[in-house]
């Protein structure tokens, strides 16, 4: 039974090999204790021609099992002795206890679930093993070989990996961002200047037609004052003339009125005023009487000097005189 | 992967046309020196830089507060078009934001733009009119620009133009005739512009006949539209298909309505039919102007009698939802329902 080690090779690689010698089996010794068949080793092996165990004869038409052999019968014995000797142990070991106490009670107990039995006899099976005549070598075993050098070991842990996604994201965003945020600049300006000219469109429409309302409205005013100023002026020149003609006509009726009787108080007056004159008369009159008024003027002129000249004389006399006579009544 | 220090070295150039912008408050003091700079790819990628921040109002504030405008004004005469084109784009995009403007109004800009009105660069012109474009929508500076004698160079520049640079002119000139008319027609705006009427885009008709309406508006524009004869022209436009352009045709036609002269010149030229087929239009602006038209124009006794058949088309005008609709319809019954 026992194998002899393969020595340790020294190629690990090689695939796992087993083989032993072929051995007998050891025949059952009728006589000698198993350990010491043990003990004795190698030496004992029976020939197998006088082997109880081994099957002879024709072995085709046998259905019946080996009957019971020298060693079942034997092992049977073996049993029933041992069973014997384990009741005369039982009643060897058993006591005869006295009577329980009061308010005790004797009870019955079999230990022998806890009891172990010690002997010197091994209990051994017998177990026979016939090879298969066509077994093949069983699938060599794995060759592991034996661990050699430093254990060295390394974890790479979750964040320390370049995950080209994550990294990735913010740099993709800012600048999707940054564009997009651009584009939006760039179309609301151009919304809202979009949305301004419409707005100034729809303002200038509106005022230009509330423009021309008004300036229709402004012309319309104009002509109609213009109409108006016209129309007053024909009407006052109408007018005018109509009163012109009646301060005509009554002018006409009182001048023929007026002048009806003019020429006889015309002669009249041009009479009173001399007009109609004698030649001779106006001769005197212009050339005669002038004369004559003029000859009495000097001539009373000179009367008048004449009469001063004596004033004065008169009167440096009497001054003379009063000087004279002062000169004298004094004293 | 990103680490928390930051990193010693400049942050990467992203686009080699833009100059980088600095952070914050240092943007635009920065970029507004490197205006300055001697060489000419610096001034060029400042002005890049520049153009892009300019959009916002916040920016645009800061950089006329450092002073950007002066350097802005000496690059307009730079040798380089490239740099002219970008500067002048730089002003139109400052002359978007008020502050802009009244900035622009201050430094006198507007000379300094006028002086490129005769550029031979297509794109830089272009950039230019845009500006004072924007610009003419400010009536003090629709005051500078008349004193500084832009209103006749733009009337000339208007037959030379290619079409897309001829429509902002129009634009600008139709933005000046509101505020000040006077110059435009001494210097015959109005046969100018009636030549444009008749052009084959539309947004140069639409145009045109936006500055025709706007000159309308004053006395002196009437009659001068009575003398040129542009009242059939614009009875032709009112059969065009962009409602845009038969609004202004209208429009035209109503003020020019108001004096006698155009009352009678409009009718000659046939204007009835085609004005009552634009009042069932749904643009309000179209059939706004048209049933102004249709009142000034009623106040003619021969228009009156022919429109007095039309009256129920007006009616249905009335039930319109736009308050200013249904009021110009009552307007339009009413006056042609007078009786002396």
């Amino acid at each position: 039974m026992t194998s002899t080690l393969q020595p340790y090779s020294e190629t690990p690689n090689e695939t796992y090999t087993f083989s032993s010698r072929p051995r007998p089996v050891p025949p059952r010794l009728k006589y000698k204790e198993h350990s010491i068949s043990q003990n004795e080793g190698q030496g004992i092996y029976g020939n197998i021609m006088y082997d109880r165990r081994v099957v002879r004869g024709n072995t085709y038409a046998q259905h019946v099992l080996p009957g019971p052999d020298l060693v079942e019968i034997q092992r049977q014995q073996e049993a029933r002795k041992r069973a014997i000797a384990k009741n005369r142990a039982k009643e060897q070991f058993r006591s005869r206890t006295p009577d329980a106490l009061q308010g005790r009670k004797h009870t019955d107990m079999q230990t022998e679930l806890y009891l172990e039995e010690l002997s010197d006899l091994t209990e051994d099976t017998s177990v026979g093993c016939q090879t298969d005549a066509f077994l093949d070598k069983p699938i060599t075993p794995l060759f592991i070989p034996a661990k050699s050098g430093k254990d060295v070991a390394t974890q790479i842990e979750k964040s320390e990996l370049f995950d080209f996604d994550v990294e990735a994201q913010p740099v993709l965003e800012v600048l999707v961002g940054k564009i997009m945020e651009q584009a939006l600049l760039e179309v609301l300006e151009e919304e809202e200047l979009h949305a301004l000219r419409t707005q100034q469109r729809a303002f200038q429409d509106l005022h230009d037609a509330e423009m021309v309302e008004v300036e229709r409205l402004e012309e319309q005013e104009r002509r109609r004052h213009e109409e108006k100023d016209c129309r007053i002026k024909q009407k006052r020149v109408v007018l005018e003339k109509e009163k012109e003609t009646a301060e005509k006509i009554a002018a006409r009726v009182f001048a023929q009125h007026y002048l009806a009787d003019l020429l006889p108080s015309v002669y009249t007056t041009l009479k009173d005023h001399g007009y109609f004159s004698d030649l001779v008369q106006r001769d005197i009159e212009t050339g005669f009487l002038p004369w004559l008024v003029a000859e009495v003027n000097s001539a009373l002129e000179k009367r008048q000097i004449a009469l001063t000249v004596f004033d004065i004389l008169i009167q440096n006399v009497t001054n003379w005189r009063r000087e004279t006579f002062q000169i004298v009544n004094p004293e | 992967m990103a680490g928390t220090r930051i990193s010693e070295r400049l942050p990467p150039i992203l686009d080699r046309a833009q100059a980088p912008v600095a952070f914050g408050q240092r943007a635009l003091p920065r970029l507004a020196a490197e205006l300055q700079n001697g060489e000419r790819s610096v001034r060029q990628r400042a002005l890049a830089a520049l153009r892009d921040l300019i959009h916002d109002p916040e920016r645009a504030y800061e950089a006329i507060h450092h002073g950007c405008l002066e350097r802005l004004r000496v690059l307009l005469k730079d040798e380089n078009a490239s740099v002219r084109t970008t500067t002048a784009e730089v002003l139109h995009l400052l002359a978007t934001h008020s502050v802009g403007r009244e900035a622009f109004l201050r430094l006198d800009v507007v000379s300094s733009l006028a002086e490129l009105l005769d550029e031979p660069v297509d794109a830089c012109r272009k950039n230019v009119h845009q500006a004072l474009k924007m610009m003419a929508e400010l009536p003090a500076a629709v005051v500078c620009m008349v004193s500084l004698g832009l209103v006749p160079r733009l009337v000339m520049k208007v037959a030379v133009e290619p079409l897309d640079i001829r429509e902002l002119v129009l634009s600008t000139l139709s933005c000046c005739v509101r505020v000040d008319a006077l110059s435009t027609l001494a210097s015959d705006g109005v046969s100018v512009l009636k030549e444009q009427l008749a052009h084959a885009s539309t947004n140069i008709r639409r145009a045109a006949a936006s500055a025709m309406m706007a000159i309308s508006v004053p006395p002196e524009g009437k009659v001068k539209i009575c003398e040129e004869e542009v009242l059939p022209v614009v009875v032709q436009l009112l059969n065009d298909a962009d409602p845009g352009v038969s609004a202004k045709a209208a429009g035209i036609i109503m003020y020019t309505a108001v004096i006698t002269r155009g009352k009678f010149q409009a009718l000659e030229a046939g204007v009835l039919p085609p004005l009552l087929c634009l009042v069932e239009s749904e643009d309000r602006a179209v059939c706004v102007n048209t049933l102004r038209a249709l009142t000034c124009l009623a106040e003619a006794p021969k228009a009156r009698a022919q429109l007095l058949q039309h009256l129920p088309l007006l009616q249905t005008r009335l039930q319109h939802p736009e308050p200013i609709i249904q009021r110009a319809a009552a307007t339009a019954i009413q006056v042609i329902s007078w009786t002396p």
